[in-house]
């Protein structure tokens, strides 16, 4: 039987959810007032203190779902599944941010929305993959599920250092190896970050808080089809 | 012994069904007509488009031939029963992506001369470079794809899944292949892409470590 969701869990996740809005408000507030605007690309660039951030929660999203993939297999506890499903979904959500954004910024300073270039390349190959994981998570019904998403949790963590080590890899690579800024686009950079990652605490908490809800709806029907066995039996 | 055993079954399962065999050939065949004739009559550079298309044609092939090897074993309940043998689950899985290869193999064995007469390319003298990165790309796929297809296993539309999981994670190996057969055809050395022969072998053995660690999961998990 699963406990009860905690009253400190729901007070966490407003609590989070608040901070993540003021963090997000101060954020698009210095993106728009307070960094400066780069000479050669002008506002494009802005786009990174969107790009960056959602790209370093995305390895942070797939990296948990890999820690809570290895985690279920080695306790068979089902928040573990939680965790890493929910960490996946979001992931999705901000890789998507990541092939939005990216195509935006390389229209201007590449002269194409698209190239196939390691990074780009590798990066889609994550996005299709990861979409791939929901589509047989869904299409499991049976109670395998838990244990093919945790193993496949697994094996795609596989692409990520390709990713990551994609632009050393491979020769000619067009995609900025580090983010090296100062100043006020420094300040700017680390303030969308924090403001990113309260964000991703935030959804996965509420994420989970659903997947808790659904555990224990679960729970109460499979104690309800039992019931009348056991009175019939006591009868 | 358990390895041999559980290879020799399933290429004895592939021998009895000589029209999926037939029809595995016909099908990378076709596909290896099909492009050669978009990408035909005059081709700018024959030994890129030669090597994208043998790869591309093994590369659906073997997704039937996986598929395939799956549906025999459901059929005839021949994957419960293996369980029942109480056999090390490595060695199954070890038996099976032997199998997988040497499927794999003879389609390429059957498409390589149709691929280097359709595009005029290739000669004896890069053969033996030409086997072995068809060794290293066929154990890679081999690997991967045993270990796809038994995650698959008892899902709905697994040939669809199989696709989309299998292909995106095969993709260094992939280009590998292209473009260590590409250099053989083209220059009839390996010197300026050599760097992918060591992809291809991390590939290679990250795919047969993982199932060393997954596969008794994968099992229990798909019984």
């Amino acid at each position: 039987m699963n406990p009860t969701i905690p009253a400190w869990w729901r007070g966490a996740g407003r609590a989070l959810w608040a901070l993540a809005a003021i963090l997000l408000a101060a954020s698009l507030g210095a993106i728009t007032r307070y960094a400066p605007t780069e000479v050669q690309m002008g506002i494009v660039q802005k786009i990174v203190y969107v790009h960056v951030p959602s790209a370093t929660m995305t390895l942070l999203a797939f990296g948990l779902t890999f820690a809570g993939s290895i985690a279920y297999l080695a306790t068979k506890q089902w928040a573990w599944d939680a965790l890493a499903a929910a960490s996946c979904e979001l992931g999705m959500v901000f890789a998507t941010v990541v092939m939005v954004t990216g195509p935006l910024w390389a229209r201007s300073a590449w002269n194409t929305w698209w190239t196939w270039e390691p990074r780009l390349t590798t990066f889609l190959i994550l996005w299709i993959l990861y979409a791939g994981y929901h589509v047989v998570r869904s299409s499991i019904r049976s109670s395998s599920k838990r244990t093919v998403s945790s193993i496949l949790g697994i094996v795609l963590f596989v692409n990520l250092p390709v990713v990551w080590m994609s632009i050393q890899w491979w020769r000619g690579s067009l995609h900025p190896r580090n983010v090296t800024m100062t100043g006020e686009m420094r300040t700017t950079l680390l303030l969308s970050m924090a403001a990113w990652m309260v964000f991703f605490a935030a959804a996965l908490l509420t994420r989970l808080r659903l997947e808790w809800i659904r555990e224990e709806a679960l729970e109460r029907d499979l104690a309800g089809a039992r019931a009348p066995e056991t009175g019939r039996a006591g009868a | 012994m358990t390895v041999l055993a559980v290879t020799m079954k399933d290429l004895r399962l592939h021998a009895r069904d000589a029209r999926f065999v037939a029809t595995l050939l016909l099908f990378s065949a076709s596909l290896v007509l099909i492009l050669s004739v978009a990408f035909g009559p005059i081709f700018r550079d024959p030994a890129r488009e030669a090597s994208a298309t043998l790869w591309a044609a093994l590369f659906f092939a073997g997704v039937l031939g996986l598929t395939r090897s799956l549906d025999l074993e459901g059929e005839s309940g021949g994957g419960d029963a293996l369980r029942l043998t109480g056999a090390d689950p490595y060695s199954l899985y070890l038996g099976k992506t032997l199998a997988n290869f040497l499927l794999l193999a003879g389609v390429f064995v059957f498409v390589l001369p149709i691929a280097s007469i359709f595009f005029d390319v290739g000669d004896l003298r890069v053969l033996p470079g030409v086997l072995g990165v068809a060794a290293l790309g066929l154990i890679g796929y081999a690997a991967w794809g045993t270990l796809f297809a038994a995650l698959a296993r008892g899902l709905k539309a697994r040939e669809l899944l199989l696709s989309v999981l299998l292909f995106p994670s095969l993709v260094p190996l992939w280009i590998g292949a292209v473009k260590l057969t590409h250099a053989l055809w083209a220059d009839g050395t390996v010197d300026l892409v050599r760097d992918w022969i060591k992809v291809m072998a991390v590939a290679d053995v990250l795919g047969l470590a993982l199932a060393a660690f997954l596969y008794e999961l994968i099992q229990e998990a798909t019984e």
